[in-house]
């Protein structure tokens, strides 16, 4: 039998809590520290010392005081010398960033991922390959000390493999074991679900810091959620917890990646929306292979810019190609719906631009009637954007598609809401759009359907850290075992 | 919580036309107060006579409980209320910072303060999470209107106001920079100042109020929380002044 933890385990876990600290907040005076850790002036002076011969921490004078004495001195993190590698796996895009202690982003890379059926060299590769060129850049006294990923998927605590990911095509992929393979870093990667690392995100860092429950919902393609209870996110018994985009709201609805109808994901969820916009274009027809098809959409010689083949289909151009659409919408037509679909509408600069595909085309015949829709069909968060905006601007068909999603959406919201009474509900990824276009019918519906004592405090508040959030949530993994242990790991990654 | 702002029994005419009739408001700080209207409601009448450019016939102005007199502009900043007008009122030929200490500029001596000017306005902008801007020492002409707003808004908070009343802000703007400018609303109200939103837009105003304050020909119709309405209850009170229990009857409060 043990009497309590040793001395050892008491000064690893100050010396954790410590840097926590620094991480979290910044640059801290001891003096502060000494207040917020109720410790004592010279164990403060001790830890830091540790921590700054380890080279985690560094002290200096504060640059101005403003009070009468000795000033305290500043505990800064070692941002620059200590780092982690985070990685992003989204439906649409691949990130890759070096991610200083402290939470600065040193370095970041990003690849738009192509739909299609999953193939773990094309994610592992690129990012394998971007870590190596962010590795390369690095001065010789800097130290890695952990490398996470958040993957848009179910991940096994047990094991760290990807079970599911519908909307990525992934069954049963050891994600982790490969990436740390090819990184040759000598260091496990964690990998964590997007959603439950953005949620972590937003409480550590966004807009739920200081906010002991909460539930962070993530739009990607499908909807994910991470749940965070008494300041703990709920994982489940193996780590599958949160999957809220799964919560069947509608059993005779839509049917779902996941093989299931009206899961809220289904009726939530890009497709949804841009379904219900009449705006959802190749993938209506062959559901893995629309890269392809707009590659050989027939009326792509017609078209003024190159047709937007598989190189040339990246984020600059999709969000260039909304650019125009805007520039197009301030200048003239005010309702798109008006325009007949598929006719080319001079643009600002004399350039013919295809026609808004907004029109009241909901069959899925549409995109067979309007190849050249088909061929600009936006994909991602452009796509929903453009459908917000095109809301915004009048076009009705878009109004009501973000209005059926926005009741959804309600309705998933008021039962998580009656299940768990969170203080804050986050919209996140391409939820922030969704809710700020539908808040209206979203809040309607919490009205009515959650509960009133759970629905009095709660506030529904939009992503802080908006498209980073589960890459931080990534790199906030990655540092979990320095922060555990800093001694000791700082030890085993310089060795 | 004494409410930051409270107006009770609001009477105001011009000449033979009553624009208020007996309008009670009020405003909580770390909250969002959406004031919705149809036009003509005197929702600006109301606001104007808040700022102190219109004086009030009649009733009670309590600021943090106590009554006041507002009679112009300078009464009111000095209690701690901005106004973000619709026009912004911003000086096209002058940087941010110019702007931001208009009329109001910090002196070291007989010169002007840039330093301090300088400091105070990038770490307003900063304290509102602002990144959009490049330089503050842009001139506003060449700003977008998100980022106009954002200045505007800035501006008003920049002088420890208590209350900041925001005249349809996201109005005239794109949907990018809508949803910035909401969060900006929203992150006003989360740092613990009251701010009032002027707004047609239903969604504006539900992503972001914590109450909604319904007036109706110059009345107001209701003072209703947020989480206990939905859309449709907004909408009639905003066009008939009652919805059910909520709202007017015979053109009296409930």
């Amino acid at each position: 039998m043990r009497a309590g933890p040793s001395q050892e385990e008491i000064r690893r876990h100050n010396l954790g809590a410590l840097l926590r600290h620094v991480h979290l907040s910044g640059p801290t005076s001891r003096a502060e520290l000494t207040n917020r850790m109720g410790l004592n002036r010279s164990t403060i002076m001790a830890l830091t010392a540790d921590l700054t011969a380890a080279g985690l921490v560094r002290e200096e004078l504060p640059r101005e005081t403003r009070r009468a004495g000795r000033p305290s001195l500043v505990v800064r993190p070692e941002s620059a010398r200590v780092y982690v590698f985070a990685f992003d796996v989204g439906v649409d895009r691949l990130v890759a960033a070096r991610v200083g202690l402290g939470g600065t982003i040193l370095d970041r890379r990003e690849t738009v991922r192509r739909r299609g059926p999953f193939s773990l060299e094309e994610v592992v590769g690129p990012l394998a390959a971007f870590a190596r060129q962010m590795h390369r850049k690095t001065r010789p006294d800097t130290v890695c000390v952990g490398v996470a990923a958040a993957f848009s998927g179910g991940v096994d605590r047990g094991d760290g493999v990807v079970r599911f990911g519908p909307n990525m095509g992934s069954v049963d992929v050891p994600f982790g074991e490969e990436m740390g393979r090819r990184l040759g870093l000598g260091l496990p990667v964690a990998v964590g679900n997007d959603a439950n690392l953005g949620a972590l995100a937003e409480h550590t860092r966004g807009v739920g810091v200081g906010c002991r429950d909460l539930i962070y919902l993530h739009g990607d393609v499908g909807i994910g959620g991470g749940v965070i209870v008494n300041g703990t996110l709920l994982g489940g018994h193996r780590g599958f917890g949160g999957e809220v985009g799964h919560m069947v709201v509608n059993p005779r609805g839509r049917p779902c990646g996941c093989g299931s109808l009206g899961c809220l994901e289904a009726e939530v969820g890009e497709r949804a929306l841009l379904e219900a916009a009449g705006r959802f274009g190749a993938f209506a027809l062959q559901p893995w292979d629309g890269a392809q098809l707009r590659d050989s959409a027939p009326s792509r010689d017609a078209l003024p810019r190159e047709a937007p083949s598989q190189e040339s289909l990246s984020r600059e151009s999709l969000s260039r190609e909304s650019l125009s659409r805007e520039a197009l919408s301030r200048d003239g037509a005010p309702s798109t719906g008006a325009v007949p679909p598929g006719d080319a509408v001079p643009s600002r600069d004399g350039s013919p631009v295809p026609a808004d595909s907004s029109s009241p085309a909901g069959s899925p015949l549409a995109a067979e009637v309007l190849p050249s829709t088909v061929s600009h069909a936006l994909i991602g968060r452009d796509a929903v954007r453009a459908v917000v905006d095109a809301a915004d601007r009048g076009d009705v068909v878009a109004q009501a598609a973000l209005s059926r999603v926005g009741d959804w959406l309600g309705l998933g919201v008021a039962n998580l809401v009656n299940i768990f009474n969170p203080e804050m509900v986050i919209f996140g990824g391409m939820l922030r759009e969704v809710y700020l276009g539908a808040a209206a019918q979203v809040r309607s519906r919490l009205a009515t359907d959650a509960l009133p004592p759970a629905r009095e405090h709660l506030r529904l508040r939009t992503s802080a850290l908006g498209d980073d959030a589960t890459l931080v949530g990534a790199a906030e993994l990655a540092f979990t075992k320095v922060l555990a242990d800093p001694l000791e790991v700082l030890a085993r990654a310089g060795s | 919580m004494t409410p930051v702002l409270e107006l009770r029994g609001i009477d105001k005419s011009f000449g033979p036309v009553q624009v208020l009739h007996d309008v009670a408001l009020t405003v909580r700080a770390g909250e969002v107060t959406a004031l919705v209207g149809d036009n003509g409601a005197g929702k600006s009448t109301l606001v104007k006579c808040v700022g102190g450019i219109h004086p009030i016939d009649s009733g009670e102005y309590l600021f943090e409980g106590k009554p006041v007199q507002v009679h112009s502009p300078r009464d009111a900043a000095a209690l701690g209320i901005e106004i973000v007008y619709q026009d912004l009122a911003l000086c096209d030929n002058l940087d941010i910072v110019q702007n931001m200490f208009l009329g109001r500029e910090n002196k070291r001596g007989i010169v002007l303060d840039e330093d301090t000017m300088e400091e105070m306005a990038a770490r307003t902008l900063a304290s509102l999470s602002v990144k959009t801007v490049k330089s503050i020492r842009q001139h506003v002409s060449s700003l977008s209107g998100g980022q106009r707003q954002t200045v505007a808004i800035a501006k008003a908070v920049l002088w420890n106001s208590k209350v900041v009343i925001l005249d349809e802000p996201t109005a005239a703007l794109g949907v990018a920079q809508t949803a910035q400018v909401l969060e900006l609303v929203r992150r006003l109200a989360d740092q613990g100042l009251a701010v009032v939103l002027i707004s047609h837009n239903m969604n504006d105003v539900f992503a972001v109020s914590d109450r909604i304050a319904a007036l109706y020909l110059g009345r107001m119709a209701a003072q209703v929380k947020t989480s206990d309405v939905t859309h449709s209850q907004v909408v009639e009170l905003i066009t008939s002044g009652r919805s059910g229990d909520l709202g007017l009857t015979n053109g009296v409060p409930a």
